[in-house]
């Protein structure tokens, strides 16, 4: 579960000010703002977005085909509940109102568990755990059909405390995604380019899905929806990464090919505690250790991510997760153990993102669960 | 067009290891319109009309009247019939010995019968399982009568049978016909007539004067030909392994329907409901099921109403189990209200008992446990009833006399409104 530490304390900015002939003005100083602005440009007070960034996606139509065509992401069928499949519990025939006619177990809902596969070395599992109601988590992956092209990795996770998480998460993970994958990189540039390049997009990104996150909160909702982001961008041997709040990116070579790697760093009250020297054990078990202190929504206070990235030089998987899997397995090694054991035939991202959403449930299921994964 | 709908109240969360979900389920009828005239069959109705000697002149007249003003009520193109009741059932109305014993409501079958109910003599003993049985075999001369019901009234106990005789002959037509009985006076057995009433999905109530008699009788068959809905089923289905510990109907009155079920299914069970015009009725659902891990979600039931094997209503019944106290403890006021009547109206019916049988220990017990209940679920017309019957001194603890004096009328319409149960929303 993630909660937030300082919700209530914060206060919701603002909306701008609708004048008559359509226009949008700043509450604080009166200057004109636009629907998507965060900030006034005049004086910098804070404002609650109306609209989703412009046109950062480009159309089809309008894009180059070797960006847009060269990037698959699975068909969207979310929120569709599912009555074809038999009964995962016994096998009998799910009736029109989405429960068992034999043994009455609800059928999972698409949202309730769903994996993507786009391309052979790139997948993700998203999962409901095993003691939450429904699934607040929420994944988005996209790559390129060739290993060692690029791919990205998008996770989201719903703050249960709010109100439709679920949905805004999911929105907000596609919203990035979909930044990510439109804001590729053109010509080859130096390393040290391209990656100011691409942790600028994952910070457009997050805000795409701070956007989005908005869009999907009622107005009048007195627990506005909100959740984390953290997003892995993987281009040949460079990942480029960055999140807000406490999902997490991992770099994990194979075993003995060299030094697993927690690449984020979380935006919580444990990860503050480890900063003042508290051991990550001690932090990450004590009070409130789940609170985050940054995270998307409408009464985010920041939502820009902390952004990184690493030259990898070896076999192994790029993982981006929510608390659901690290709770079990936090230490970068234990994660690499856990793999090794795992052992997945044909080093299937698909497979491996599923065997570690099953041994997180195994270990309990207490939160729901996200694992995305590139194949380096 | 009739339409149905379900609604459900219940507290699905269950604690760690929980098993038993509990769900009153509101199954509402609108649009029913009138019985035998909305094109899924015809309706008959007979009125049954205890003529025997004790009725005497006074009852025997008023009784002609009610007959009467019950026939008035009848719709024309209704299939009906009168019998008169005594040790021997007699077919008064029509006046036939063979064939069909039923015919077409029209008005000069309306003059008719108003002509044959004159004749009536007062005369002979009591026999009421043979009036029925000749009841049945009434409805059944007629083919193609999907509404079958009756009026029955009596003044006295049945006499001239034997418990085990009106057992019998209540077997042979349940299911046949539902039949409202009324007593007129207070010469008759509540239980006895109740018996009656329950198998046949019907009421029953005391009538105490002679002269209310019509009014009562008109209400009864007006109420009857306003049930266009000529029979529907209720039907419960609880999973694969799962237990349904009652079934009852709590609205407008108590009925267990535990015992009554059918198979429609391994998993479903169907029980009789009758016939409905606009209305709403109340059930109470408990299932028991097997335990699950806490965040499983899983239906515990699915509470249909059918009609002509057409499921035209249904409300799931769900249980989630929750770590979350706050959500496990919380008590569904339905099922916590009707829990309450349910109690209210066996306490009742337990104090009478022991109250007829001399024990007044526990008549004074019981109806206490009563006027508590009905104090605490807010049945004012039931605390009302007690009052006749007890004194009260403390309702909350439910502290009472035995009044010494009582009026067997009172104690009677006690008896017989004992399964009348209020509803705690609008």
């Amino acid at each position: 579960m993630t909660d937030h530490m300082t919700q209530s304390a914060v206060p919701v900015p603002p909306v701008a000010i609708r004048q008559p002939d359509g226009s949008l003005t700043c509450p604080h100083c009166g200057a004109d703002v636009a629907a998507e602005e965060a900030f006034c440009e005049a004086c910098g007070g804070r404002l609650a977005p109306t609209a989703a960034g412009e046109a950062e996606v480009p159309d089809d139509m309008a894009a180059p085909i070797d960006i847009t065509r060269s990037i698959q992401t699975e068909p969207e069928n979310e929120d569709t509940v599912v009555i074809a499949r038999p009964c995962a519990n016994c096998g009998g025939v799910i009736g029109a109102d989405g429960y068992c006619e034999s043994c009455g177990t609800k059928a999972p809902t698409e949202r309730d568990h769903y994996t993507e596969y786009p391309a052979s070395w790139v997948a993700a599992c998203c999962d409901r755990g095993i003691r939450h109601p429904r699934n607040e988590d929420a994944t988005a992956v996209a790559a390129d059909p060739t290993p060692g092209g690029r791919a990205v990795l998008v996770v989201c996770d719903g703050v249960s405390t709010s109100i439709d998480s679920d949905v805004a998460s999911l929105a907000a993970a596609r919203a990035a995604r979909d930044v990510l994958v439109a804001n590729r990189p053109e010509g080859l540039g130096t390393p040290a380019s391209r990656v100011a390049a691409t942790s600028n997009a994952i910070a457009k990104a997050a805000a795409s899905g701070n956007a989005a996150v908005i869009d999907n909160t009622a107005v009048g909702s007195e627990n506005a929806a909100s959740c984390t982001f953290a997003a892995a961008v993987v281009e040949g041997d460079l990942v480029v990464f960055g999140n807000v709040g406490d999902s997490r990116v991992y770099w994990i070579p194979d075993h003995g090919a060299g030094e697993p790697k927690e690449l984020s760093v979380d935006d919580s009250v444990a990860q503050a505690r480890i900063a003042m020297g508290i051991p990550r054990e001690e932090a990450e078990h004590g009070p409130q250790a789940h609170a985050i202190t940054k995270w998307l929504g409408r009464d985010s206070p920041d939502f820009s991510p902390l952004t990184g990235s690493l030259t990898l030089g070896s076999p192994g998987w790029v993982l981006v997760c929510s608390d659901g899997l690290w709770n079990y397995a936090s230490e970068a090694a234990a994660i690499q153990s856990l793999v090794a054991e795992l052992n997945p035939p044909d080093l299937n991202p698909l497979t491996l993102a599923v065997a570690l959403v099953d041994w997180a449930k195994g270990q309990g299921g207490k939160d729901n669960i996200s694992v995305a994964l590139a194949r380096v | 067009m009739a339409e149905f709908t379900a609604e459900v109240y219940q507290n699905e969360f269950l604690p760690e290891g929980g098993t038993d979900v509990n769900a009153i389920v509101t199954m509402t009828c609108s649009g029913a319109g009138s019985a035998g005239q909305t094109g899924s069959g015809d309706a008959g109705e007979i009125i049954i009309v205890d003529t025997s000697g004790s009725m005497g002149r006074t009852k025997l007249e008023a009784a002609k009247v009610a007959a009467s003003a019950a026939v008035d009520q009848i719709l024309d193109g209704t299939w009906f019939a009168v019998v008169a009741g005594t040790h021997q059932a007699y077919l008064a109305f029509p006046l036939v010995r063979a064939g069909r014993g039923m015919v077409l409501m029209d008005s000069s079958a309306r003059q008719a019968a108003h002509q044959a109910i004159s004749q009536f003599r007062s005369d002979g003993g009591t026999a009421m399982g043979t009036w029925l049985t000749l009841a049945g075999r009434l409805f059944d001369s007629v083919p193609g009568l999907v509404q079958r019901h009756a009026i029955l009234l009596t003044d006295g106990e049945n006499h001239n049978e034997t418990p085990e005789q009106l057992t019998n002959a209540i077997m042979g037509v349940t299911g046949k016909f539902q039949c409202d009985c009324r007593g007129v006076g207070v010469d008759w057995q509540v239980a006895e007539v109740r018996r009656i009433a329950q198998a046949l999905l019907g009421s029953v109530d005391i009538i105490p004067e002679p002269d209310q008699m019509s009014q009562v009788f008109a209400e009864l068959m007006q109420q009857s030909m306003s049930r266009g809905v000529a029979d529907a089923q209720l039907r419960v289905w609880a999973p694969q392994g799962a237990q349904v510990l009652f079934v009852r109907q709590v609205s407008p009155t108590v009925e267990d329907l535990t015992s009554r079920r059918v198979e429609v299914n391994p998993l479903t069970g169907g029980y009789p409901t009758g016939s409905w015009g606009d209305e709403s009725r109340d059930y109470h659902v408990s299932v028991r099921l097997a335990a699950k891990a806490i965040g499983q979600e899983q239906l515990a039931g699915r509470v249909q109403l059918a009609v002509a094997d057409q499921v035209v209503a249904q409300g799931l019944v769900k249980a989630k189990w929750s770590d979350d106290e706050g959500l496990t403890t919380r008590i569904n006021p339905e099922v916590a209200h009707y829990t309450g009547q349910t109690e209210l109206a066996q306490a009742i019916q337990d104090g009478l008992a022991a109250k007829a049988a001399g024990d007044e220990e526990t008549a004074t017990k019981k109806l206490g446990r009563a006027v508590q209940l009905a104090a605490e679920t807010g049945n004012e017309e039931a605390t009302t009833r007690l009052r006749k019957v007890v004194d009260i001194d403390d309702s909350e603890t439910g502290t009472v006399r035995l009044k010494r004096a009582v009026e067997k009328a009172d104690e009677m319409a006690l008896d017989t409104a004992s399964t009348k149960t209020t509803r705690i929303r609008g």
